[in-house]
């Protein structure tokens, strides 16, 4: 009786938020196997199995799913790289150098990530227009200037997360390297970027799940069916026609979701620890 | 590999590789200048001349290692919001969007009337002596024929030429028509030709064989930067916002116009123009209920979840991977998956409800699904963070009320919830913040809906203002990027005062510096 008094409300409340949290991805993975590809539910238990969906995702000439996948995870993986390779040395550089204006430069790049992204599209939009005259392949419409773009917003997004993680890192032994005669540039190559690497990569995969989650300036930036990311592709296929294509939509959204749930979850305890310095996940 | 970074070789490399980069960016700038882009050719040859001297000389050894990222930052962030803060003043929009010359052009081009009788030939294209661009033109009507080049007009008479049965001519003395591969090469040319008739009226081709006589209907008058319109006599001059308007009914103007700076003309619209300022006040109230009751909600539920498995009670790890899930998975996805479920036909939701709702035509079921949405998407990262919170509060606290006496429900509402409320308070700024500019959310759930565009008022019932500034600047028919940077920037001031509070109040500020 106790433990009834005393645990009961506790799993009432647990199962309420489970099934509220896994009833959308329960009914995903029912209409991805639905061999009627609609909307439509006819049972919450599925009564048949087929992989008819998967097939039309990946046969089907009008939905070109595997260029889309490639283009998110090429352009996901080159801002992930990049990104770091850019933000570290500076984050290395805020953590480690004395240099005149520093409190100044962080409390500057603070207010300039406080103006949203998406309330400068229309000026990146400008902009890359005119870029486009006279480099078409960095303007507007190319995976090229999108990634440019993402790039210059990574820098400020990149530095909060890399920063408290440098700073955890115990800064002896670049003292004693300093002692020896390296300059800052070594102690940055063979000290710094060794011992770092872990979390670098941390941020690298944490920037890659942004980039591949970004949907408003992709959607703006790729116009072209094949140029397309997995967000912006997905979108365009379900916007308005629910009914029609929601069997295929349900597997393409499975297939995309998966890699991306399976990083976050294996990088929990990062991300847990980044939540609590103040970071919100886009 | 101390040695390697010291050596003459690193040196070199060096050296190398800035020359190619230069190299490759001068070629860019130099580009840039051709198409007359100056300002991006500046900027670029700017990033060259920074780069050879941060990393050739010893200046600044942190400069270094900012260089990059500094000059994407500048490039791709500072720069737009510069260039938004410009354009926020400027008349900028669907009519206002090109230079003042090529509008000028522009108007001139668009600025033509048929004469009276509306009188049209059916022309043969070909040239004139063998080199000019000509027409020969059959009146068939007055039997009349000429040829005309840009600048004269010659006319023939019949007996000169070659008539087919419709008296319309076929060949005529020094002309050679064009051959029909030659006609469509010439085709974008020949549109916009002006062939002479008299000093007054010209023939335009309406297609390869028909032309039609016009007139200039407004001259530029370039000594008074202004047009006079040719038979009323009507003077249109420089409004100073980026039209000409005529002197007499400053409403009539020239179309299109250009964008010209208007100063604080946009953000005196957002208060005084009831047009801008009434869906604005409508869209701003949403705003602020959407953003707190989204907070309020993911927070509640998530606070309760994480009261509830804070004890470890059987179970706890599976709970806890599977409430994680909703924030693992890629936004975009679930709330198009969402969209899905509030189908109203086939919809999961209606289903399971069994009922037929049309939950994204009515305003308030649109409102009730969008913060439930929210609500998924958000209340495992408020779990999350209280589950952390709570284990921060020493449990001497709870221990000692205890034994003072105070009842669970005292201990909660005295202690616990005071204590975490100020752990916590910057997150919900924070969240507040960010659901705010949730932009994502609105544009694919349900779009802004439902609206009524009947009267031209393009803003939805569940437009939050980032989604209506996105609708104000690209969605509707008339794209204001003026307005839309002048709603963007008085965004920013809003959004970067909760923030600068919520990080007043956290100090990560300190513990970053």
């Amino acid at each position: 009786m106790k433990w009834l008094r005393e645990n009961l409300w506790r799993h009432v409340v647990g199962i309420f938020m489970v099934l509220f949290a896994i009833f959308p991805l329960y009914l995903v993975v029912i209409s991805s196997i639905n061999p009627s590809g609609s909307l439509q539910v006819t049972s919450f238990i599925p009564r048949e199995l087929s992989w008819k969906n998967y097939q039309m995702l990946f046969n089907d000439p009008t939905i070109p799913y595997l260029t889309w996948m490639k283009n998110s995870l090429v352009i996901s993986v080159t801002v992930a790289f990049l990104s770091v390779v850019i933000s570290a040395s500076s984050a290395f550089a805020f953590s480690r150098l004395k240099f005149k204006g520093k409190k100044s430069g962080i409390q500057l790049l603070l207010l300039i990530q406080m103006f949203p992204a998406i309330l400068a599209l229309s000026a990146v939009y400008v902009i890359m227009e005119r870029v486009a005259v006279f480099a078409p392949h960095f303007g507007l419409g190319t995976q090229p200037g999108l990634l440019l773009v993402y790039l210059g917003g990574a820098m400020g997004v990149n530095i909060w997360l890399l920063k408290g993680f440098v700073d955890s890192i115990p800064a002896e032994l670049d003292e004693a390297a300093k002692i020896d005669g390296a300059s800052a540039m070594q102690t940055y190559w063979l000290i710094f970027v060794p011992l770092a690497a872990p979390v670098l990569a941390v941020v690298s995969l944490l920037s890659f799940i942004g980039t591949f989650n970004e949907f408003i300036l992709a959607r703006l930036f790729l116009v072209d069916m094949g140029s397309r990311t997995i967000a912006v592709g997905l979108q365009g296929f379900i916007g308005g026609q629910y009914s029609q294509n929601w069997g295929p939509f349900a597997a393409g959204s499975l297939i995309a979701s998966v890699p991306i749930v399976a990083i976050f979850l294996s990088l929990q305890k990062y991300i847990i620890s980044g939540l609590t310095a103040g970071s919100v996940k886009g | 590999m101390v040695a390697f970074f010291r050596g003459k070789l690193a040196f070199t490399l060096k050296v190398i590789l800035l020359s190619i980069i230069s190299a490759l960016l001068i070629l860019l700038a130099l580009s840039a200048f051709g198409q007359k882009q100056y300002v991006i050719g500046i900027f670029i040859i700017l990033v060259v001349f920074g780069a050879n001297f941060t990393y050739l000389t010893k200046v600044s050894i942190p400069l270094k290692f900012f260089y990059p990222g500094l000059i994407f930052l500048l490039g791709f962030v500072v720069a737009p919001i510069v260039f938004t803060l410009t354009m926020s003043t400027y008349n900028y929009k669907t009519g206002n969007y090109i230079g003042k010359t090529e509008a000028i052009t522009q108007i001139q081009k668009l600025a033509i009337e048929p004469d009276a009788s509306g009188s049209t030939f059916d022309i043969i294209v070909g040239k004139y002596n063998g080199s000019e661009s000509a027409i020969l033109a059959s009146d068939t009507v007055k039997k009349q024929y000429f040829i005309a080049t840009y600048k004269e007009r010659f006319d023939l008479n019949a007996a000169d030429l070659k008539l087919n049965q419709y008296q319309v001519a076929t060949q005529a003395p020094n002309f050679t028509a064009l051959a029909d591969s030659e006609l469509a090469g010439a085709d974008k040319l020949l549109s916009t030709s002006r062939f002479f008739y008299t000093s007054e009226y010209f023939v335009a081709l309406e297609g390869f064989d028909v032309g039609a006589l016009y007139r200039q209907k407004l001259n530029f008058l370039s000594e008074r930067d202004a047009f006079q319109n040719i038979s009323t006599g009507a003077i249109y001059e420089d409004n100073g916002k980026g039209n000409y308007a005529n002197l007499d009914l400053p409403t009539e103007i020239l179309e299109p116009g250009w964008r010209a700076p208007i100063w604080f003309e946009n953000y005196s619209k957002l208060f005084l123009d009831p047009k801008v300022r009434e869906p604005l006040i409508r869209v701003f109230i949403w705003t602020i209920v959407f953003a707190v009751s989204s907070v309020l909600t993911s927070f509640a539920f998530g606070l309760l979840l994480a009261l509830a498995l804070n004890k470890p009670i059987r179970g706890r790890r599976i709970y806890r991977s599977i409430l994680i899930l909703p924030y693992a998975m890629p936004s975009v996805m679930s709330i198009l998956i969402w969209g899905g479920m509030f189908n109203t036909e086939f919809g999961a939701i209606n289903q399971l409800l069994g009922t037929n709702i049309a939950w994204f035509q009515s305003v308030t079921f649109a409102r009730v699904a969008v913060i439930v949405v929210n609500l998924w998407l958000g209340f495992p990262y408020f779990y999350l963070v209280s589950s952390g919170a709570l284990q921060a509060i020493p449990s001497e606290l709870n221990e000692a009320a205890a034994i003072d006496g105070a009842t669970p429900r005292q201990i909660f509402s005295k202690i616990t919830l005071p204590l975490l409320l100020r752990i916590l308070s910057p997150l919900l700024i924070a969240s507040f913040a960010f659901n705010f500019n949730n932009f994502n959310l609105i544009y694919l759930l349900t779009g802004g809906g439902p609206k009524s565009t009947l009267d031209g008022d393009i803003a939805g019932a569940t437009d939050i203002l980032i989604s209506y500034t996105y609708q104000i600047a690209f969605g509707s028919f008339t794209q204001d990027l003026g307005l839309a940077s002048a709603i963007s920037v008085v965004i920013f001031l809003l959004v970067a005062s909760i923030s600068l509070y919520g990080i007043r109040k956290s100090k990560v500020l300190e513990s970053f510096v």
